[in-house]
């Protein structure tokens, strides 16, 4: 009995579904890429910003101590916490994958236990679910969207948040004016994180999605292969 | 489904339902009530403005919602993420059962693929 081949995107999909420990690795390694830019440059610069009082680390000109640390905190900020969201969603994507592969590997296995069978005794193997493109797409938006948040941010941080940080607290953003770019540049800045971070969750809704209908692919498998055993022991009783 | 089927394969589709609901609505909150205010207070507004609003006025009640509504609103998103796991817990808690009465069966079809394939 041959599986019959799926067609492209979804054969290439099927072929890296066996990836997962590499891709889960990767999330780690994005999490932890997150820990130690949070560690050693983003804490050490808010710390380095607080040092001194108000009316100094505020006054401070530009290419100051003050106001690089400043300005390296929010950079950091604009984008960080979307790479520490895309690591955790290679992880949801590892898992989605692995259950991908025991699912495969269960049909395989029914097919090989059904091909000891006589021909005519062969019970009709029904073909793969439909769900399984469904748990794939969701997995490929989810992953899809979390690196869009991902660049957004990026983007972010080296237009706006940048253009607006490097700048004198008290001579140069407290006495921007409506119609400046400054204020342009702080209405972007105050607002995108409010539909930035529910964005975010909507990819790893997607791959928790994915994860839910991979284990529905998986029980159907498993309670199909009890059914069709079931079948032929009554028939052979 | 019917009768026979486990309350977990009836139940997770709905808290999947009610998480995207619960995560979608943040995602509309956040774009059609917080991003405009945020953007109109911070963006049409100088900080001398800002900061001499009074009590009542159209600013101070922008910066009421933009600071009330987030308290609520993540949690809410956390709330839509603990319906997908528990959906997700209910689905893999029905395995072991699956797993047992694939077993049973297969130890009653086995010897007779062994004799019918003979």
């Amino acid at each position: 009995m041959q599986e019959q081949k799926s067609s492209f995107p979804f054969s290439m999909v099927e072929r890296m579904m066996p990836w997962y420990p590499g891709i889960a690795v990767m999330g780690w390694a994005f999490v932890l890429i997150a820990f130690l830019l949070a560690l050693f440059v983003l804490s050490p610069s808010q710390a380095s910003f607080f040092s001194d009082a108000k009316a100094v680390r505020e006054g401070a000109g530009v290419g100051s101590a003050f106001v690089n640390a400043n300005f390296g905190s929010h950079v950091l900020e604009a984008w960080l916490p979307q790479l520490k969201f895309f690591g955790l969603g290679l992880g949801l994507l590892a898992i989605v994958m692995a259950l991908g592969t025991i699912a495969k590997r269960l049909r395989s296995m029914g097919m090989v236990i059904f091909s000891q069978l006589p021909e005519k005794m062969r019970p009709a193997v029904p073909p793969p679910p439909k769900r399984i493109r469904l748990f794939q797409l969701s997995a490929l938006m989810g992953i899809m969207v979390l690196m869009i948040v991902l660049i957004v941010g990026i983007i972010l941080a080296v237009s706006v948040v940048s253009g607006y940080w490097n700048n004198s607290i008290v001579n140069d953003l407290n006495p921007a004016q409506p119609g400046s770019t400054l204020l342009s540049q702080l209405s972007v800045i105050s607002s995108y994180a409010f539909w930035l971070n529910p964005l975010r969750m909507i990819g790893m809704a997607f791959l928790f999605t994915a994860i839910t209908v991979a284990l529905t692919v998986i029980i159907g498998t498993l309670r199909m292969q009890t059914k069709l055993l079931g079948g032929l022991v009554q028939k052979a009783g | 489904m019917n009768e026979n089927t486990p309350y977990q394969l009836k139940l997770f589709p709905v808290l999947t339902i009610l998480g995207w609901i619960l995560i979608s609505l943040a995602l509309i909150i956040g774009l059609v009530i917080l991003t405009p205010t945020a953007a109109n207070y911070f963006g049409a507004n100088s900080k001398e403005v800002r900061d001499a609003a009074e009590a009542g006025s159209v600013l101070l009640s922008q910066l009421g919602v933009l600071a009330s509504i987030p308290l609520w609103l993540e949690p809410l998103i956390f709330l839509g993420v603990a319906f997908f796991i528990c959906g997700i817990a209910l689905e893999f808690s029905i395995i072991p059962s699956l797993v047992k009465q694939r077993g049973d069966v297969m130890s009653q079809a086995f010897p007779l693929i062994v004799k019918l394939g003979k």
